[in-house]
């Protein structure tokens, strides 16, 4: 009998979605089950606490960005003025652009990444190629599609890199994540923040949550409560926004969405 | 369109507009899966007078997967020889593996090449690491 690990219902399979739909916490709690009764019981408090759902996502260290993406551009979809939200999010976005240039990153280097976020919050209020304006499936199926969900991956990672390189209060305190030593911004950027497949910490988090002007909420699901609670991190920087915060769910090395509901809504068949 | 016919169709029309930095050439680039391009260091180094050339391949997840990158071996070309470069032209780079960023371009990286082989300021006494065999080309 082979030992078993906190981590080991992260499996890590290729087949596992990009991002998946919404399903009940219970589908998480039985993979803990037959191992860490730690987590069982912090994912019992999470479900006493109304948190019924979770969305997954693929663990290949773009999980914060995919998760954090789809769940801002969802909060859009469903905020209760659509239009007030998706104009609100594409003006931060327009306003990205030139704080990119101004690091130093080309406009070439970056246009593809935007106009792909930005078109597809655009489709919240207009309709898109296809005619149709986005709904929740056609959003689960952009963000399957790896050209356009790593598209916007990447735009995230570059906005969190700017933002890095122009907040001082950020700047002043990068450690490498290794060693603890002090690291300047460009180097910082360059090894955790850029590449792809590097997974965000908190100082990446809090950039972006600042870049985005979102609030975002993590909840940390470590095994050790011993009362079996979870203590939620809030990255509070938006204090002016329209949307609803983003809920993600941390166990250590991976981020999922956070839900109140059990799974996602059907879309009206006709939309006038 | 993939996104990297996207992406480098204007890296393409970038360098066509702007030229390419000293020492570095376009040699061919005759459709988006496979560039060319001749990279010489240049100043006072142990590769003074050496031209070499550089073959990038490119999948259609470019450029957020990193290009294949290797200098050319053939009747023309050597790879040069430096602690980091295989005899058989692989290089070994960390920017074309694990810190590969969709920030970088073609030019940016030779650029990075360029750099690394001007920062070689001893010629090591022999070609290392040796490979055996032919190179794929």
């Amino acid at each position: 009998m082979s030992q078993s690990f906190p981590g080991d219902a992260l499996d890590d399979t290729p087949s596992r979605p990009l991002i998946a739909p919404l399903a009940p916490m219970l589908t998480l709690r039985e993979e803990y089950v037959n191992g860490s009764q730690g987590f069982v019981k912090q994912i019992d408090y999470l479900i006493s606490e109304g948190w019924i759902g979770v969305r997954r996502t693929r663990g290949d260290g773009d999980c914060f960005y995919r998760s954090l993406a789809f769940a801002y551009i969802e909060n859009i979809l469903n905020a209760s003025d659509t239009m007030l939200a998706a104009t609100g999010a594409l003006s931060v976005l327009e306003a990205s652009q030139p704080q990119l240039e101004q690091v130093g990153f080309q406009r070439l280097v970056f246009e593809d990444f935007y106009d792909c976020l930005a078109g597809l919050i655009n489709q919240v209020i207009s309709p898109g190629p296809d005619g149709q304006v986005l709904n929740i499936n056609t959003l689960l199926e952009a963000f399957n599609n790896p050209e356009v969900s790593n598209s916007i991956v990447v735009y995230l990672r570059l906005l969190t890199s700017a933002e890095i390189k122009t907040n001082p209060e950020i700047a002043a305190f990068l450690i490498h994540p290794e060693t603890g030593e002090q690291m300047d911004p460009e180097s910082f950027c360059n090894n955790f923040v850029e590449a792809v497949g590097k997974e965000a910490d908190h100082v990446q988090m809090n950039a972006l949550a600042t870049a985005l002007k979102v609030n975002v909420n993590v909840a940390y699901l470590d095994g050790h409560d011993p009362q079996g609670k979870v203590s939620f991190v809030p990255f509070q920087n938006a204090p002016f926004t329209f949307l609803e915060p983003v809920n993600l769910l941390y166990r250590p090395g991976h981020y999922d969405i956070l839900d109140r509901r059990d799974a996602d809504p059907i879309p009206p068949l006709f939309v006038q | 369109m993939a996104v990297s016919t996207r992406r480098l169709q204007k890296e393409l029309a970038d360098i066509k507009r702007d030229g390419t930095p000293v020492g570095i050439t376009l040699l061919s680039a005759e459709d988006f899966a496979t560039w060319y391009l001749s990279v010489e260091v240049l100043g006072n180094t142990v590769y003074e007078g050496e031209k070499f050339a550089l073959k990038f391949r490119f999948d259609g997840q470019y450029p957020i997967s990193a290009p294949a990158v290797q200098f050319v071996v053939d009747d023309t070309y050597q790879a040069p020889v430096h602690p980091h470069v295989y005899s058989n032209g692989h290089i070994c780079a960390s920017i074309l593996g694990s810190e590969w960023s969709p920030v970088l371009s073609v030019v940016s990286v030779c650029v990075t090449i360029q750099s690394m082989l001007a920062s070689c300021k001893v010629r090591p006494a022999i070609p290392y690491p040796r490979v055996r065999g032919r190179s794929e080309h």
